[in-house]
């Protein structure tokens, strides 16, 4: 189209559409691109921004001068004197867990918000159901954080009050203390994690399974394909563009992931996390050179995937 | 039209985002004169202030103060401080949050409160920001001996403790010890018998539920620095917060061995190491009261007592709970609120008079609001638990503050993760190297 064919009133010059981004502009570089700056800027410097990181250095141990709070957001979890105790300590730190918390969490809001969507889909009370599946997403993570604290409480009691170390009691076992037994407590966390998102994801898979058209079905049906290889070749590739985005979605929602750890069980036991490790250093030990550095950490972590999640989005808004 | 107001409308919603942004040090502005009537009803058992103590303050003089105090405890402040209110026509701006990342948000942003109640490590996180308390008119001749040592960071004396509370004491129930034929334990060796005789008659002998958010562990560390005391005494522990014995020394190894010996152990106590771990502080100080009793003793700060007599308000002090020091300590642990000034205008300088002079303790004392380390405030108690907690706290040869609270550079928090791994399972050696290596860092 020719700007000659553009009736003058649509036509713009070259500032009118700045002035029309003028105020998100303006918004995103005060409440966006400065604090990124500052953080950035504050994660080289001391406890206090006061001086430089270098100057934190300890005589005999190893630096990275201005670095140097990135040294430790980097490895001061970690135990190098040897692979193995390096191995057990990165399981135990806040890298070692938060990737626990990616593999077992995605897999499993994608994995069962596919399920359900897909079984949702044959049955008559769908509404009923989804919506059932659904509502936990209206609770907020603090909330929920607080109800599965009493379904996994561990009473000293005769009586558990805690919904799951009563039945297990009830059918004659031994209480378990869900929240603070290293191994069991990171995948307590994570169901309910799980509890909370799966809803979301299966609103976004049955959205897209509605859309693979009948006829591909059908035809796959009349030619004999059961309703497992119906799944496996037509639909999850049909609905493989949008897989992906709740998939790095998830990933990034599971990368800034803190509430949950922080309500139940404070980054204790064994369960921290990158985002609460953060916390841990900014608000509680009063570190902001090192809380900045964790924080940059993790916003190097996030940044691929949201990048994955942008292209994929435009990629999708051309095929349309 | 639609279409105009809409525009309008965004205008506005984007301009008022902006006077948002840049409005935070905006001082409020509202008259005082509307609000200052609702507080200004006396009471009566207070000691005068003179008109003197007043430091020039103009009637409408605002204050702000931010503290962590809400409820029962706001009232007992706001009962301390009405003479000055009276008499000089201060008007309090309080807030109350026991978010403490609001007050950093107000330091740094340069709009702190004129005066912050809050714990001994903002003295040295804020020593920069902190009007000195002798330049504001503080009487340090008016305070129990060392009590405000902890205080002078750099040689500047940059706080009040206000409202101070032991640590080292042990609360049981008097009536069960009765029944069962216990007797109060007058040294250590008998404790460590009494304990010994609990576990032999199938009785669980503490309840040392730590668990408190992000926080678990604190109780632990009161535990273990109580030992210490009685193990070491009062010029070790005073060592570890100077850094001159290192956290992983053969002295701090004994004391984590006697209180996991203890603390892992479902005989000696509610629910042994998970029991430890999981169950909330306040769940673990109802315990010993609770009908049937889960446990015998609690060791827990003063404050447990006010708790208890919450959850179970038929119970009297001195009869159905009450407390003993805890046995063969060389010194007490103990720590205060402090008050801190972030200006020096008259209003606080007349607050800061106030509480530092002999008639400030009195009225402290008077509200009930725990220890005041000012000297005015002895004698002064009328409740009965304040009364005995009042006898010990003046009595101590050695007055220690909390070892975790005190060093700064996330030592507390490091001390905890020591604790909690510990009784998890840890090894004890590498779960101390750690928390040793934190302190290092942060007194070299």
């Amino acid at each position: 189209m020719s700007s000659q064919s553009v009736p003058k009133i649509m036509k713009q010059g070259g500032l009118a559409p700045w002035l029309y981004l003028l105020p998100a502009l303006l918004i995103m570089t005060f409440f966006i691109v400065y604090p990124m700056i500052n953080t950035i800027s504050l994660s080289l410097k001391n406890r206090d921004g006061s001086a430089s990181a270098a100057t934190t250095c300890v005589e005999g141990n190893p630096c990275w001068g201005v670095f140097e709070n990135y040294r430790y957001a980097l490895t001061a979890e970690f135990d190098t004197t040897s692979f193995s105790t390096f191995w057990t300590s990165f399981w135990q730190s806040s890298y070692g867990n938060t990737l626990k918390w990616i593999v077992l969490m995605v897999s499993g809001t994608v994995g069962l918000g596919l399920a359900f969507a897909v079984l949702a889909d044959r049955v008559r009370y769908e509404a009923l159901a989804k919506a059932i599946i659904f509502m936990p997403m209206a609770v907020s993570f603090v909330g929920a954080g607080i109800i599965w604290k009493f379904v996994y409480d561990y009473g000293t009691q005769q009586v558990q009050i805690g919904l799951l170390n009563s039945i297990i009691t009830s059918l004659g076992g031994q209480p378990i203390a869900f929240l603070s037994v290293p191994q069991i407590n990171t995948l307590a966390l994570v169901v309910v994690g799980v509890w909370i998102w799966t809803g979301f994801c299966m609103t976004i898979l049955s959205a897209a399974l509605k859309a693979v058209p009948d006829e591909v079905l059908e035809a796959a049906r009349v030619d004999g394909a059961t309703e497992w290889t119906v799944f496996w070749r037509i639909m999850v590739p049909i609905i493989m563009p949008t897989i992906t985005v709740v998939v790095t979605t998830m990933v990034i929602n599971v990368l800034k992931l803190f509430d949950i750890v922080y309500v139940m069980t404070g980054g204790n036991f064994g369960t921290d996390v990158i985002a609460n490790r953060m916390y841990t250093e900014m608000y509680i030990n009063f570190n902001v050179g090192r809380g900045t550095a964790v924080a940059v950490v993790l916003v190097l972590a996030i940044i691929p995937f949201i990048y994955f999640n942008i292209k994929r989005f435009l990629a999708q808004e051309e095929m349309r | 039209m639609k279409k105009m107001f809409w525009q309008i409308f965004a205008l506005l919603t984007i301009a008022s985002l902006f006077l948002v942004a840049c409005g935070g040090s905006t001082p409020a502005t509202q008259s005082p004169a509307t609000e200052a009537p609702a507080e200004t009803e006396s009471q009566t058992e207070e000691a005068p202030v003179s008109d003197d103590m007043c430091m020039g303050t103009q009637p409408g003089d605002e204050l702000s103060l931010l503290y962590q105090w809400s409820g029962q405890e706001e009232e007992r402040l706001n009962q301390i401080l009405q003479p000055l209110v009276d008499t000089c026509g201060i008007v309090l701006r309080p807030e109350s949050t026991r978010d403490q990342a609001l007050l950093d948000t107000r330091v740094q942003a340069g709009t702190p409160p004129d005066i912050a109640f809050w714990n001994i490590t903002q003295l040295t996180q804020y020593q920069e920001q902190l009007v000195a308390m002798d330049e504001l008119g503080a009487n340090a001749d008016a305070y129990i001996p060392g009590a405000i040592d902890p205080g002078v960071i750099n040689g500047r004396w940059l706080g009040l403790p206000v409202k101070s509370d032991i640590k080292t004491i042990i609360w049981y129930s008097p009536l069960n010890f009765e029944a069962l034929g216990y007797s109060v334990p007058t040294t250590w060796d008998e404790l460590d018998a009494l304990v010994e005789q609990m576990v032999a008659d199938g009785n669980v002998p503490w309840s040392m539920g730590m668990e408190s958010g992000d926080a678990t562990g604190w109780t632990g560390s009161d535990f273990l620095q109580d030992i210490m005391l009685v193990q070491q005494g009062p010029e070790y522990v005073m060592g570890i917060i100077d850094g001159s014995i290192p956290y992983d020394d053969a002295g701090v190894v004994q004391a984590y061995e006697t209180y996991g010996k203890w603390a892992t152990d479902p005989l000696y106590t509610v629910g042994g190491a998970q029991g430890t771990l999981s169950t909330p502080f306040l769940d673990a100080i109802y315990k010993p009261f609770s009908d049937p009793a889960e446990a015998m003793m609690v060791k827990q700060s003063g404050f447990a007592g006010g708790e208890v007599q919450k959850q179970f308000p038929d119970l009297v002090f001195g009869t159905d709970y009450d407390f003993f020091v805890v046995p063969g300590a060389q010194g007490l642990q103990g720590g205060s609120d402090w008050m801190m000034a972030f200006s020096d205008k008259p209003a606080v300088q007349a607050l800061v008079s106030y509480l530092s002079s002999p008639e400030g303790g009195a009225n402290w004392a008077a509200a009930g609001f725990d220890l005041s380390p000012n000297k005015g405030a002895a004698g002064n108690y009328t409740d009965p638990s304040l009364i005995k907690k009042a006898e010990a706290f003046y009595a101590t040869q050695g007055f220690t503050p909390d070892i975790g609270d005190t060093i700064p550079g996330g030592f507390g928090s490091a001390e905890w993760t020591a604790i909690v791994d510990f009784v998890n399972g840890s090894d004890l050696a590498s779960a101390l190297a750690q928390a040793a290596a934190v302190q290092a860092e942060a007194l070299k």
